[in-house]
């Protein structure tokens, strides 16, 4: 033990982790006080509380939900009256037809939202490509391009999707343009990090074998590092596809089109029924995508 | 006609351990050189230095005529037609595992594609005289099924014929092989010999292997070296190479506690067969 801690130096973390049993029970205890104190300042200020019914919200709240809207465009009522509080007639709707209509609003929102997971993820894989290349240690770019690319992508891991498409709603306007940039520029980060390491994972043997051979460096980088990484490539590429297909569901609540906007519109409307069709169909098309991805990428791997 | 590899004064380490020290060593051009000697005599890093594998600390290293290692001037350009005319077989240096046998051998090729031919060797088109080549290399060596098997699903002796085969198209005027024979099963081991030496047979190509097997000897050598602790312990053309003086080469190893000392096979108990093979 006095070994470790004198080779691993000053940092007191370091030397906690490294002083075995006893160390890792001071980092659990500091752990611990952590989370009391977060615990305390919120009770402190008064902000641990559920709000004033929350039992009654609840069971009001899944009452909706339980019937979602969807279901209205088969077995709701054909004629739907609805009267002021004196009897006059305000407004006679057809909910089969309305709720017909929602139904393919959310099919157009939802080819909206997978248009722009598809094209953002694209985009992101296609910039994060080179940047990844730079980046894997045993690629040995020079130096300062390395550090330049881990910069940029280290800034767009960082960054929200939502804040990059709050800015970018701002630059080209209200639309998809704004979600699929502001996916691409987000995903970026993530699918540089995941390409970087699969590319450092590589037998760099076999490259130094193809390298022996007196091959260039392009033929190096096409015989032996890329039919290894392709296939990391492409699961990477489904995986953050996926994601994608969550996070764009969002987007349309800072107006970059999609279901989002619709859910956005349920929500503000308090049409929870709505929602509930909503969500239903957010929660398919992630399971739908989910089960694809998963078998193309075992098929891979 | 300069020497194939002229080493003068070399000295490998790592940490403050001397791996390899060599005063002087000449090898001409067509020689086959043995290297022999116990684990840990510092053959692998002989080889791996003349190979560019590894950097000398100090002292001169020339292969082909060219400077390597700390004074080299050489360019870019210049060290990769040096590893172009360096053929390596050797343990480390494993096949592409995604590529198929047919692909890893035509990698052997890449560094003679001239023009718009290197382009598409980017997408893995190869101009069609160069496949046949690469499928009769891997006929030859009993391999011609398994031309589209991807690498990683190959045995291992099956490897090691796939990596002859690159070299075969590589052309490389400098052989060096580390121990091209282990762990392989005999009719294996006397195919990869054929090969090594049908290689090596072209006029004016080295070849320089790391001998375990020491019954290959007289196949694959005219010259012997033999080594320990990382020095030159003797260096005599094969006909002078007496059994007496490889047992005593092993012996220096101390035996381990487990009375499982290496048993140096003795030549000439193996010879008749492997002659035969």
């Amino acid at each position: 033990m006095t070994l470790l801690q004198a080779r691993q130096g000053g940092w007191p973390l370091h030397r906690a982790v490294a002083g075995g049993r006893a160390g890792f029970a001071a980092l659990v205890a500091l752990y611990a006080a952590l989370v009391v104190l977060c615990v305390a300042t919120l009770a402190g200020a008064g902000e641990l509380n559920l709000g004033r019914n929350p039992w009654d919200n609840l069971l009001k709240t899944v009452g909706e939900f339980a019937r979602p809207s969807f279901l209205d465009a088969w077995f709701g009522p054909e004629r739907l009256v609805y009267r002021s509080d004196d009897g006059t007639v305000l407004r006679v709707e057809n909910r089969r037809e309305v709720e017909a209509d929602f139904l393919a609003a959310v099919a157009r929102a939802t080819w909206v939202t997978f248009q722009i997971a598809t094209l953002g993820s694209l985009l992101a894989a296609l910039m994060a490509l080179p940047l990844a290349c730079a980046v894997a240690r045993n690629l040995r770019a020079p130096r300062p391009l390395a550090w330049a690319a881990k910069g940029v992508l280290d800034v767009s891991r960082a960054v929200h999707t939502l804040v990059f498409g709050l800015i970018l709603v701002g630059i080209v306007g209200l639309g998809p343009t704004a979600g699929v940039l502001a996916i691409a520029l987000h995903s970026m980060g993530t699918y540089g990090k995941l390409l970087a390491e699969s590319i450092e994972s590589l037998d760099m043997a076999a490259v130094d074998a193809v390298r022996a051979t007196g091959a260039g460096e392009a033929q190096v980088f096409f015989h032996g590092v890329w039919p290894t990484v392709l296939p990391h490539f492409v699961s990477h590429h489904l995986y953050v596809w996926e994601f994608n297909i969550r996070d764009s569901t969002i987007l349309g609540l800072i107006g970059a089109g999609g279901l989002g906007l619709l859910i956005s519109e349920a929500v503000s409307l308090f049409q929870w029924s709505r929602l509930a069709t909503l969500l239903i169909v957010v929660v398919a098309l992630v399971m739908l995508f989910d089960a694809v991805s998963r078998r193309i990428r075992k098929a891979l791997l | 006609m300069t020497a194939a590899v002229s080493l003068e004064g070399v000295q490998v380490g790592a940490g403050d351990r001397v791996l390899l020290q060599v005063p002087q060593l000449v090898i001409e051009p067509g020689e086959r050189v043995a290297v022999v000697g116990p684990n840990g005599a510092g053959k692998s890093t002989l080889l791996k230095l003349i190979g560019g594998l590894v950097q000398a600390r100090q002292g001169r290293v020339q292969v082909l005529g060219r400077l390597i290692g700390p004074g080299g001037t050489d360019g870019p350009a210049s060290r990769r037609a040096l590893r172009r005319d360096t053929g390596l077989l050797m343990q480390g240096l494993h096949l592409v595992p995604r590529l198929t046998a047919r692909e890893n051998v035509l990698v052997g090729a890449l560094a003679r594609l001239q023009g718009a031919d290197a382009l598409r060797s980017w997408c893995r088109w190869y101009p069609p005289d160069l496949v046949a080549e690469a499928d009769a290399a891997l006929a030859a060596l009993g391999l011609a099924d398994r031309a589209e098997a991807r690498a990683d699903r190959l045995s291992g002796g099956e490897r090691q014929k796939v990596a002859l085969a690159r070299l075969q198209l590589q052309r490389p005027r400098l052989l060096l092989a580390d121990e091209p024979t282990s762990a392989l099963d005999p009719a294996a081991t006397a195919q990869v010999c054929q090969a090594l030496l049908a290689l090596a047979c072209v006029p004016g190509r080295t070849l320089v292997t790391v001998v375990h097997d020491l019954a290959l000897l007289p196949l694959l050598a005219t010259r012997v070296i033999a080594m320990a602790d990382g020095g030159l312990q003797w260096d005599l053309p094969l006909a002078a190479v007496d059994p007496v003086a490889l047992q005593a080469l092993y012996a220096r190893l101390p035996a381990p506690a487990g009375g499982d000392a290496p048993a140096p096979a003795i030549p000439g108990a193996r010879h008749g067969r492997l002659a035969q093979a």
